[in-house]
């Protein structure tokens, strides 16, 4: 069942919050794009994030991510986040595996570690691992792969995904929605967002923002 | 609690940089080939051509640090959120577009040398390095303060081009980023005048500007540290 993220009352569904994002207000301008949104999200809790186009889901994303300060409200977050743009914002030249080397020594890994977890995660997405390619000539879905590997690269307790399948084909969708599952079988908490209405039976709970918050 | 080293911290985002650099080849030609345009141009007319060409050099560098600091932007919101700090991201781009730009400045410097054959040659060389060393961090900051590809490229043009027209002697030169290093390069011509106060002053610019870029990157991912 869909609840309005502006006036959630119902709860997470297991424990203390591992993300508690508390009356968020934000504005670009003039413009209202977030009003006195909360949005709480236990342990293992798969929430999926939805609403109009313009409805400040990405934006919440963002918040939540910390990139971005809300001119509102509290956020807390317990443990470290992964987190998945919409826009990838990869560096073209560089490849996959140069991706995850510069991702490593900030998440506490070394060079060859960083790259071999990241090129296990990479085959489990179906990402063609071990390739020389740069960024530039992979396919939509492939860069997107290799944004959520990043995303979880160095391991998180809460997973801000923004349309992370986009460009994906069907097998890969599947395997995404599988990976969900599983990761929420871990205790990562998940916050998927999603235009699809099919994936709304595959969360645990759907969080719709209200247009022109 | 990550350990953090040096080595890999700073290093490795400047090894990436340097591989995305190397495999721009059309540009890392554009870079060397514009200082030495600029003083092919005007080296049969004008004593002041390496002048010209050195400060042309600003326009190079500065353009390929403008241009690292903003393709870079995207993907350093999430380094930083990887664990990353914005200033190490920062200096290890400096440290990479120094060493090349050090490198473009030697192949100019001996350009120079073979068709102007300088008073000194000693302060030709140290007004091009100066010309890389205040390139860069310029870069770096208008590519930390300035959203946007054109406002930037718009500033670099405005600022190294009025530095371009003015003499050294004139009031409002003395307070331009370049001012030191070009004044070494006009005093390479007959090799007289004071060098000490020229280094300084393009020093303390290079480091005034490096330190605003990283105030500008510091606020810039404020709320994860």
């Amino acid at each position: 069942m869909a609840t309005s993220a502006r006036t959630e009352t119902i709860p997470p569904r297991v424990g203390t919050p591992v993300l508690e994002a508390r009356g968020i207000c934000h504005r670009f301008a003039k413009r209202v794009i977030l009003e006195d949104v909360t949005l709480l999200v236990a342990p293992g809790e798969r929430v999926a994030l939805t609403g109009e186009n313009g409805a400040g889901k990405s934006t919440l994303m963002r918040i939540c991510a910390r990139l971005l300060t809300p001119q509102a409200g509290t956020l807390r977050i317990e443990g470290r986040v992964g987190y998945c743009p919409q826009i990838p914002g990869l560096h073209d030249l560089l490849t996959a595996d140069e991706h995850l080397a510069l991702f490593s020594p900030a998440l506490g890994l070394t060079r060859q570690e960083g790259v071999r977890r990241g090129r296990e995660l990479l085959a489990e997405f179906g990402f063609p691992v071990g390739e020389r390619t740069q960024v530039r000539h992979l396919s939509g879905g492939s860069q997107q792969k290799l944004n959520l590997a990043l995303a979880l690269l160095g391991g998180a307790s809460v997973l801000l995904l923004d349309e992370p399948y986009q460009g994906f084909d069907h097998g890969s969708y599947d395997n995404f929605w599988d990976h969900v599952a599983s990761w929420s079988a871990q205790g990562i908490a998940v916050v998927v967002v999603t235009h699809m209405l099919q994936d709304l039976d595959l969360v645990d709970r759907v969080v719709e923002l209200p247009a022109n918050a | 609690m990550i350990r953090r080293h040096w080595s890999s911290h700073i290093l490795l985002p400047a090894e990436m940089a340097a591989r995305e650099l190397v495999r721009r080849g059309t540009a890392l030609g554009l870079l060397t080939l514009l200082p030495l345009a600029f003083y092919a141009s005007s080296r049969g007319s004008s004593d002041y051509a390496p002048v010209l060409g050195g400060i042309a050099m600003a326009f190079s560098v500065s353009g390929a640090a403008i241009f690292c600091a903003l393709t870079s932007r995207q993907l350093d919101s999430r380094l930083v959120l990887a664990g990353y700090r914005p200033r190490e991201l920062l200096l290890g781009r400096l440290l990479l577009l120094e060493a090349l730009g050090f490198l473009v400045a030697l192949v100019f410097a001996g350009v120079i040398e073979l068709g102007s054959s300088p008073a000194d040659p000693l302060e030709l060389i140290g007004g091009v390095f100066l010309v890389t060393a205040c390139a860069v961090p310029f870069g770096l900051a208008v590519g930390a303060l300035v959203p946007n590809e054109l406002e930037s490229v718009l500033i670099l043009i405005g600022v190294v081009g009025v530095e371009l027209t003015l003499q050294t002697t004139n009031i409002v030169d003395r307070f331009m980023p370049w001012w030191g290093a070009q004044r070494l390069l006009e005093q390479a011509g007959d090799g007289r005048g004071a060098t000490l106060m020229p280094i300084i002053v393009c020093v303390a610019y290079a480091c005034g500007l490096f330190g605003l870029a990283v105030v500008a990157v510091n606020r810039r991912y404020a709320t994860l540290r």
